[in-house]
């Protein structure tokens, strides 16, 4: 029985190696044409495309991004700042709607997520949202601006409801029998078991805000304020009008960036997010939840 | 209504905690749901929302006239079919392998490096995607030569596209997915496993009977929140991969593209919303019905 | 029970006082701003009346400008800002405040989805003083569908040296459905499209002046065989349709008008849709030998590149550019690769003709909801008739960005004399400023200071005729669908026969004008031909 299972172990492994690394090389192989690519002069590329090593190695690219280090030191503040505010207050607001969904004796729960869920299927557009955040809400150039758009998605929620609802209801029931409301559920029960979905909403709800730009430019007019993806956007849209016909209306010696700074943009905004991964995947070992809290 | 207050005061918490997303909901996505009367009407700046002069359905008939509206439906749903199967499929078997394979140092780093494609923008992906294939010095036409072969000409036939689109799509949102499926994996007791193994259950069967069954939710769950988008596409990677290649049309338009491109010229408000409106109301029936399907089938499995 | 509201308060109190903390940060700055332009003093009349017309005439009905009130005006401009640009908004809202008693937060659009944004600014109704505009920038649609201000009344009283100095032609062309609505720049400009091309290559190669479509293609032709690239290598429609559309003088009617043309300049009432014409078959043959003989890639509909990159890397030979980016791109070369000598072919010598701009092709607007259209108007005024003030916003800070030239005080040296010449750190000053530039006013050479340039704006000048059609005031609200219909058409079926890719062309163009045809095509081309009829009787155009 012991060579039986070692077997059948082993053609697990053997696939799964295999079709993982295939994959891990189909992710990597781009990324690193990006970063070689990011370090390459402009003309090579032009000339020979992209390459796996350089030619000839060239930091043109990365000194044509931060040719206003403050202005990229005020990017990655406003985003640092952004995310880690956003993702710790839509986490908590997430999880708590997560939880009430998921009780199973909460007569309204289905009908709460329905009426969650239907803002993913219907919208007004474009001009009646922006008009309720500049008109209404008055948010036009505020940080705020940047930060509550993202706090909450029905996504997110639902998500954290299925989560959640993994939870065995034992677990709940001795604590309701023992006089916990709720909220004592949520905050000492039920937050402590989800570590694995509390950490996979949070890194998207993380990757979300350090990815926003949009929001950025639409709403802020003060250049301190810009987010980082956005000061890269900004810099990506300017080399690209400046190949259209407005062109003409510019002044000439506009040098337009390049196809190297595209990519040396990229390798910017992602860098520090690479790192955050790693240190997020510890909340991933299994049996770090359920097996401690028996019934 | 009396039940629905004792109900209220005996759920006073729940209620209390669930509001503040209530509260975002209605601020940010019902208040300017009222938008979608907009494609009703020929928008003027005066008349703002509802002062501009109501034309009834006459936004629509450039998708409707224009006879190219079942193609592009068509397109649309067959793409997304295709992304939603195809991606949630791969992403359960990685995270399966993820979750199983010994090897901690292996598994974190490739994990991380599955992650990159996410962080590539589109407009990335379409010069990277040009490299490959193009005629003059791509790479795969580059390797064909090398081979002996002919060089093909991608960008003239239509034929290869589908597959070159599902594949970025699937390889950009491959970590991402991985992700979910890992931690519902994660969720499940050890105990089962314990248990599995002590009768002598070998990988592929507790893979079969104890971490399948317990990621259908999860699967079925991911599925139903992307039908309801089934006619929107993702503009993006359509745009930047094809380009304004009018030859590649046929199989690789999707209505996002199409409409995009009309209004280019003649940015109109009222049109954009219409065609907004049309995808949106495609993809409500369609999950309204499927929902009610598996509620009938498994009512825990619902979206709602 | 109630232990755990308070628990669950508490909890949310804390990170909602983070939430208010950023949100102060955030508007503290502004909340400043906007007390001090909202306080009335009442008692500096004395002290402003003085300072406020600085000598100019004024209107014999309309009463003195009232200054007496301090305001905060909002005004964007497209484009983006420079790293210099505050301190520059400093010195220009120091000079402002004295002499009009306003200050101006100037923001910008960014080049990030700019029509989106544009759209966006102006139909939410926020309050902004003035904002940029541009035919390019869909000014008739916008004027017609309401979203500028008036501002026949209110120019003579709050802009009068700008409406005394803007040619009655050019507030014509800004005038729709009989108001005007944006002060147009006083800025004169030839813009045809054209082709830069390998002088030096020509020379070496003994191929003909290129003076004609014959000696392009013959060009073309020994390029390719000599020199084994590719002479158009990158994105080459452009290239091919202005083209076109120069050397059958083809007309577009009320700015892009899509397939729509008139068949001339001189038969303006002559309107058909091109792609039924025998011209358009011709053509489409012609570049299908194009490009079988290789004159660009199979892939050019989907290439990114610019063909001017190529160029640079002994890649290519021609690209397309209109005569002042012509000029900049000419210019620019000389620094990167000064052993290439360029040539420019202008399309107008096709047929001998060319249009200036129309004054609205970059001009300031007031939006409908602006809370100070007046004293917006008066800093337009003196932004445009003052030196001081035009020579600070157009260049910078005289010693910072720029210095008078030595040789010719009109002009201006940029980055000012002195500066090493590798020094990175000084990128010329400009923003876009391009909406109320003044010709006499001008102190940098047109075309980034190209000295072919001169010679051409001479031949434009001589060949010049007045600009008959882009004052068509076009909306296409009843063909609207059509229009959307056929533009999708252009794009599938017209672009690849333009660029010789279908295999069949005769089929191809067949089914081209099918398509056309079915999505309405017609219909498009009768309102085309209606609207342009009203306008040509109105003008007293045969």
């Amino acid at each position: 029985m012991k060579i039986k299972m070692e077997k059948t172990t082993i053609v697990f492994n053997a696939i799964g190696y295999v079709i993982i690394t295939i994959l891990a090389v189909l992710c990597l192989l781009p990324f690193l044409l990006i970063v070689s690519g990011s370090f390459t002069p402009e003309m090579e590329i032009v000339a020979q495309g992209f390459k796996l090593i350089p030619k000839q190695f060239s930091l043109d690219a990365y000194s044509a991004a931060f040719s206003s280090p403050k202005q990229i030191l005020d990017g990655y503040k406003v985003t640092v700042l952004i995310t880690l505010i956003g993702t710790m207050l839509g986490l908590f607001l997430t999880s708590m709607a997560g939880f009430v969904l998921s009780r199973k004796e909460f007569k309204y729960k289905d009908k709460l997520a329905f009426f969650i869920y239907f803002t993913t299927l219907f919208s007004g557009g474009l001009i009646p949202w922006y008009i309720m955040m500049v008109k209404y809400l008055d948010l036009k150039d505020s940080y705020l601006a940047l930060l509550l758009p993202g706090l909450l998605s029905a996504w997110n929620i639902i998500l954290m409801k299925n989560f959640m609802k993994s939870i065995p209801e034992s677990i709940t029931e001795s604590a309701k029998i023992d006089g916990a409301g709720e909220f004592t559920i949520y905050l000492k029960l039920i937050l402590p078991l989800s570590t694995p979905g509390l950490a996979t909403i949070g890194l998207f709800m993380a990757l979300g805000y350090w990815n926003e730009w949009f929001l950025a430019n639409l709403f802020i007019t003060t250049e301190s304020k810009f987010p980082l993806q956005f000061l890269l956007y900004k810099i990506l849209a300017s080399a690209a009008v400046l190949k259209t016909n407005v062109a003409g209306n510019l002044s000439p010696d506009f040098q337009p960036p390049a196809e190297t700074l595209k990519m040396a943009a990229a390798v910017i905004a992602t860098g520090p997010i690479i790192f955050l991964y790693p240190f997020v995947q510890r909340f991933f070992v299994k049996g770090l939840t359920i097996g401690a809290v028996k019934g | 209504m009396k039940s629905m207050f004792q109900e209220l005061n005996r759920n006073k918490v729940l209620f209390l905690m669930i509001a503040p997303a209530l509260l975002f909901f209605i601020v940010f996505s019902y208040v300017p749901m009222v938008g979608v009367y907009y494609a009703f009407t020929r928008f003027s700046f005066d008349g703002g929302l509802f002062g501009s002069e109501f034309i009834g359905m006459k936004n629509f008939e450039f998708l409707f006239n224009s006879g190219v509206l079942w193609n592009l439906t068509k397109n649309t749903v067959l793409y997304n079919i295709a992304f939603i199967l195809i991606s949630n499929i791969l992403q359960l078997l990685c995270a399966i392998f993820l979750s199983e394979l010994p090897g901690k140092l292996f598994k974190k780093t490739t994990q991380s490096v599955m992650f990159l494609p996410f962080f590539v923008s589109f407009v990335l992906v379409g010069a990277f995607v040009f490299n490959l294939f193009n005629s003059d010095n791509g790479v795969i036409n580059t390797v064909l030569q090398q081979l002996g072969m002919q060089p093909y000409d991608f960008y003239v036939h239509t034929a290869p596209w589908k597959y070159i689109i599902v594949f970025f799509h699937v390889w950009k949102g491959l970590g991402y997915g991985t992700v979910i499926y890992l931690a519902a994996i994660m969720s499940i007791s050890d105990e089962y496993h314990e248990a599995a193994k002590i009768d002598g259950a070998n990988i592929f069967q507790r893979v079969r009977h104890i971490i399948m069954p317990m990621l259908v939710p999860t699967f079925i769950l991911l599925i139903l929140l992307s039908l309801g988008g089934i006619l929107k596409g993702q503009f993006d990677l359509f745009y930047q991969i094809i380009g304004n290649n009018g030859m590649l049309y046929n199989s690789t338009d999707i209505i996002d593209t199409y409409v995009y491109r009309s209004l280019a010229v003649n940015f109109d408000i009222g049109m954009g919303t219409a065609a907004g409106l049309y995808q949106s109301f495609f993809g409500f029936v369609l999950i309204i019905t499927v929902n009610f399907i598996i509620r009938k089938v498994r009512s825990d499995y619902a979206l709602f | 029970m109630k232990r755990q509201i308070k628990t669950f308060s508490t909890l949310l109190i804390a990170l909602m006082m983070m939430v208010t903390v950023l949100a102060a940060c955030g508007s503290s700055n502004s909340d400043k701003e906007k007390s001090t332009g909202t306080d009335t003093s009442t008692d500096t009349k004395s002290t402003d009346t003085a300072a406020d017309t600085g000598g100019e005439d004024k209107s014999a009905d309309a009463g003195k400008p009232d200054t007496s009130k301090k305001v905060q005006l909002v005004w964007y401009l497209l484009g983006d800002a420079h790293k210099d640009t505050p301190k520059v908004v400093e010195e220009w809202n120091k000079m402002l405040e004295k002499d009009l008693n306003v200050t101006v937060k100037l923001n910008f659009t960014t080049w990030t989805d700019w029509t989106t944004k544009y759209n966006l600014l102006l139909a939410s109704g926020e309050k902004i003083d003035m904002i940029f505009a541009s035919s390019w920038a869909d000014y008739y649609k916008f004027a017609n569908q309401g979203a500028f201000m008036p501002l026949d009344d209110l120019l003579p009283t709050y802009a009068p040296e700008t409406w005394k100095s803007v040619p009655e032609q050019d507030w014509k062309e800004a005038t729709v459905n009989g108001k005007i609505f944006a002060v147009p720049a006083t800025y004169p400009e030839y813009t045809p499209d054209g082709i830069v091309y390998r002088e030096d290559w020509r020379k070496e190669l003994n191929l003909p002046e290129i003076k004609d479509l014959n000696s392009i293609e013959a060009y073309l032709d020994g390029v390719k065989k000599a020199k084994n690239v590719t002479p158009i290598n990158g994105k080459a429609y452009n290239e091919i349709f202005t083209m076109f559309k120069s050397y059958n003088n083809y007309q577009q009617i009320g700015g892009d008008s899509g397939v729509v043309v008139a068949k001339s300049y001189d038969t303006p009432r002559d309107i058909v849709a091109y792609p039924f014409t025998t011209e358009f078959e011709q053509w489409a043959h012609k570049m299908k030998e194009w490009k079988d003989k290789g004159f660009w890639k199979s892939d050019t509909l989907s290439d990114q590149k610019e063909a001017g990159d190529a160029i640079k890397t002994g890649q290519g030979a021609v690209y397309w550019r209109n005569a002042p980016g012509a000029g900049g791109y000419i210019m620019g070369l000389q620094t990167s690769n000064p052993d290439i000598e360029m040539g420019y072919f202008p399309f107008s010598r096709f047929n001998n003709l060319t249009m200036p701009t129309l004054s609205v092709n970059n001009a300031m607007a007031i939006p409908k909801s602006a809370p100070n259209p007046e004293r917006s108007l008066m800093v337009l005024d003196k932004l445009r008739n003052d030196p001081k003030y035009y020579d600070l916003m157009n260049y910078g800070l005289e010693g910072t960005n720029y210095s008078v030239d030595t040789t010719d005080s009109k002009f201006i040296v940029s980055p000012p004399a002195g500066t090493p010449k590798d020094d990175k750190d000084h990128t010329a000053y400009g923003v876009a400023s391009w909406g109320y530039r003044v010709e006499s006013m001008e102190r940098v050479k047109q075309a980034g200071g190209w000295p072919g340039f001169d010679a051409l704006l001479e031949e434009f000048k001589s060949q010049s005729k007045p600009n008959i059609f882009a004052g068509v005031l076009m909306d296409y609200a009843p063909v609207k669908s059509q229009q959307a219909a056929v533009n999708s058409v252009i794009q599938q079926y017209g672009m690849p026969i333009m660029m010789g890719l279908v295999p069949d062309v005769d089929k191809a163009i067949a089914n081209y004008r099918k398509q056309l045809e079915a999505a309405g095509v017609n219909d498009v081309m009768d309102y085309i031909k209606e609207q342009a009829n009203k306008y040509f009787d109105s003008q007293g155009i045969n």
